[in-house]
């Protein structure tokens, strides 16, 4: 480690005519397989860099890790802050008025290749050998490397591995509640409508099961009956079926209409609250904290959320991990939610571009990856435990700046296992065993893409308001034939069409490229 | 040329006094007029809207070819009919029952109160709609419970969409609204009404033959302008209130233009229904002041 900050305080031969990749491949060589060397060939120099700032850590200029990245490569980022928090209207206007900022940071894949097709982003795939480390880490990391490919088969955003993690949504229950009442923890759906019954009686004011955000956890719910796929309003209902490998359309499966039974009777009992349409995270807060929902399912972080908040004046609540209970058919199972599309983009527009690409280069050595992930060994880490004690990620992420927007790349989610509380962390050794197979969504053409959101969009508006109906008992399950019929007529089957050509194109694509590894 | 500066000269302080106004609808009016082109084209932000592909009017047999298209024109005309039947005669109601109160505190007081709500934002306006009205905690259903019924799903229920956005704007616009009646009913010679009451007519006979036809040019110009605005649905207020079980009646063009044209990022497709809407407002507006001239004197122009 000494020996990098050595090289990158004397390195003055960067205006040599760029430096040849084989050398940089040399000096990160040398530097050993553990530590790779950071890019030190970099000067001084400043980027601007348009990021985003999380409401619940918002950006803060004096955090440690911006001082940590400019010791390592030499970097300042030059931050801009999208007007109103809008992060992708701020990227479109930065695009249309031609006055781009070197990087950019997106929260949506879709969002780099739409921009990238257009020809505002460079594509990364040009510049890998500029990037020895990144190389590495590609063949380290074959699929995430694949899922950030665009329909053109170029690449217009880095890809990430490690803080998806932090997107897991898996079920909880309130493990004091169920044992003072002597329930255990559902094993199926049949038991779990019993167990929300026996809860309802026993707490009449109650909704036992609130989620928030409408139907969008149906993804999770539907991973049970093995129709899991998801339920928003830009994207079409389509999911990866593990059996025959196709795509397939989840709403007019018979076992997503067996789902809705479920949730149809749940509703008709009150064991789903009347307002579940509106369920927003202020209410639904309100409602887990007061005592009137106890099996919730969402982000797997709100174990310590809701314990640390909620212990102080109830000793006894414990949110506690539960195992998803298994659909009719035997099906145990999450849908997979621990990925995160985030990640660097790079102005075409830059004059820069091949400072820049070092400079990210960094992210991918082994050195960048631990220093975005725990910062500076003395200063904030000691071994494999940070030194400060901070309550949750939140106040890590509030103090120091680590695994906020724009700061990392490839990291380390060790880091975060280790300021969780020990319910969180065995949640997180549990969780893994119930997950569906991962899908990624297949990369689509500007032409798929508006077909996707403009016929996609009555399609979609029809499923949620139908899903509704049939929950809420103002449309009968005896008309799902002619549901299904609907969304036929709307064109579930081009948009299906759609999906099974560009994962076919992926596919092939992804030979091309085992073959030319191969070689 | 002598006489046009002369004229020039006389009238240079209120030229002065136009120029803010001018400017304003050069700047943010007619300049991004210019950007409708962008519905006939392919738009990419990256070339720019001169360099990016022509495509005729793709967008528009698109958007009339679209299932949806039905369902938003109809969601969409209705609310703003609604609007004007419903929320354009409640601030003249209440701007001449103001006018009838003789204690001046009183008649202050109301006015004050009601144009509070003008000043709320339409994201509290909502959730106090999702407070007072839910099934579950919301105090109008405790109302009703306690009467003997069973709670009412009033947010997620498509028959109560439009009554609950008309109400809830008529309760956040009247009292604002009736501040241009209440300057026109100021403006009625105070000797009408001394001679009415010396030659015996009532206060409703004042009314009929005083107050009301002294203010109609206010009320015929104001519902002209009205109309020229019955497709413009305040896009954020219906966007906070819909959920899924409500769009049969609630999605209107607004909030599926934010949906497939600003978010999916179509904004070609987005421009070229606004356009669209802005069309058929155009038309409204030209029937009603040719309505208006045809009957009646007073007409925009």
């Amino acid at each position: 480690m000494g020996a990098s900050v050595v090289l990158g305080a004397c390195s003055n031969n960067n205006n040599e005519a760029s430096p040849s990749p084989s050398a940089s491949a040399s000096t990160s060589a040398s530097a050993g397989a553990s530590a790779s060397a950071a890019p030190a060939e970099l000067t001084p120099q400043t980027f601007t860099f348009l990021n985003y700032s999380n409401p619940s850590w918002p950006y803060d200029a004096n955090w440690k890790i911006w001082s940590y990245i400019k010791e390592k490569t030499g970097v300042t980022l030059d931050i801009q802050l999208p007007a109103g928090n809008l992060l992708e209207d701020a990227i479109s206007l930065a695009i249309a008025g031609g006055d781009m900022p070197d990087i950019m940071w997106t929260q949506e894949k879709r969002l780099a290749d739409k921009f990238g097709q257009q020809g505002a982003l460079v594509n990364i795939l040009d510049y890998v050998d500029d990037m020895p480390n990144f190389k590495a880490w590609m063949a380290k990391y074959p699929a995430e490397t694949q899922n950030m490919l665009s329909s053109d088969g170029k690449m217009y955003e880095f890809p990430n591995q490690g803080l998806g993690e932090s997107n897991r949504r898996t079920w909880m229950y309130r493990e004091d509640v169920f044992k003072k009442l002597n329930l255990s923890t559902p094993k199926t759906w049949d038991e779990l409508y019993e167990t929300l019954k026996k809860l309802k009686a026993e707490y009449p004011e109650s909704y036992p099961l609130t989620v928030r955000n409408g139907l969008r956890y149906f993804e999770d719910f539907a991973a049970g009956f093995g129709v899991s796929a998801p339920v928003d309003a830009q994207r079409a209902s389509a999911y990866l079926d593990g059996a025959t490998g196709e795509w397939k359309y989840a709403p007019v499966q018979p076992a997503y209409k067996d789902m809705l039974v479920y949730f149809n009777k749940f509703y008709k009992e009150g064991l789903i609250p009347k307002d579940f349409l509106t369920i927003d995270t202020k209410m639904w807060q309100d409602i887990v904290s007061t005592n009137r929902a106890f099996v919730t399912l969402d982000y797997i972080g709100r174990i310590d959320f809701y314990n640390s908040a909620l212990r102080k004046d109830n000793p006894d609540f414990s949110m506690n991990f539960m195992a998803p209970p298994a659909g009719p058919s035997g099906l145990q199972k999450n849908a997979f939610t621990a990925v995160t599309e985030e990640g660097f983009m790079i102005s075409s527009k830059s004059k820069k571009i091949k400072d820049i690409v070092k400079f990210i280069d960094f992210f991918y050595s082994d050195e960048g990856h631990e220093l975005v992930s725990w910062g500076k060994e003395g200063d904030t880490v000691s071994g494999d435990s940070f030194i400060e004690k901070y309550t949750d990620i939140s106040d890590l992420r509030k103090k120091t700046g680590l695994s906020t927007d724009g700061t990392y790349t490839w990291f380390d989610f060790n880091a975060h296992i280790s300021v969780s509380s020990p319910e969180l962390k065995s949640a997180y050794e549990q969780a893994p065993q119930f997950d569906n197979a991962k899908t990624s969504t297949p990369p689509f053409t500007p032409e798929e893409q508006q077909v996707l959101s403009t016929k996609g969009d009555s399609l979609n508006s029809h499923r949620d308001e139908n899903f509704a109906k049939f929950i809420m008992g103002t449309r009968s399950f005896d008309t799902w034939d002619k549901f299904v019929e609907e969304q036929k007529k709307l064109g579930y089957e081009e948009i299906l069409e759609i999906y099974k050509k560009s994962g076919r194109a992926r596919e092939s694509g992804r030979e091309v490229s085992n073959k030319r590894n191969k070689q | 040329m002598a006489l046009f500066r002369l004229k020039l000269n006389r009238s240079k302080y209120l030229l002065l006094l136009f120029l803010p106004a001018l400017v304003y609808y050069i700047l943010f009016k007619y300049v991004p007029m210019f950007g409708i082109l962008i519905s006939f084209k392919d738009y990419n932000p990256f070339k720019g809207i001169w360099q990016s592909d022509w495509v005729g009017l793709r967008y528009y047999s698109m958007f009339f070819h679209s299932p949806d298209f039905p369902k938003l024109l109809r969601n969409t005309v209705l609310l703003g009919v609604y609007k004007v039947v419903f929320g354009f005669p409640a601030p003249i109601v209440l701007a001449l029952l103001l006018n009838e109160v003789r204690k001046g505190i009183v008649k202050r007081l109301v006015q004050s109160i009601s144009y509070l709500p003008h000043f709320i934002s339409n994201v509290v306006v909502v959730s106090m709609l999702f407070l007072f009205l839910s099934p579950t905690s919301g105090l109008v259903n405790h109302v009703v419970e306690w009467m003997g019924y069973s709670s009412i799903n009033f947010m997620q229920n498509e028959n109560y969409f439009r009554t609950l956005y008309i109400l809830s704007e008529i309760w956040q616009h009247i009292g604002w609204e009736t501040i241009i009646y209440l300057a026109a009913l100021s403006a009625i010679d105070p000797q009408l009404y001394e001679a009415a009451t010396v030659d015996g007519a009532s206060r409703w006979h004042q009314l009929r033959h005083i107050t009301v036809p002294g203010i109609m040019p206010a009320i015929v110009i104001l519902f002209i302008l009205n109309i020229g605005h019955v497709l413009d649905i305040g896009f954020e207020k219906v966007l906070l209130m819909l959920n899924p079980s409500i769009y049969s009646t609630a999605d209107v063009l607004s909030t599926y233009v934010f949906r497939t044209g600003i978010q999916a990022m179509n904004y070609s497709y987005g421009t070229a229904i606004d356009l669209f809407t802005s069309v058929v407002n155009l038309l409204f507006i030209l029937t009603a002041n040719w309505i208006s001239r045809k009957t009646s004197e007073t007409s925009l122009w």
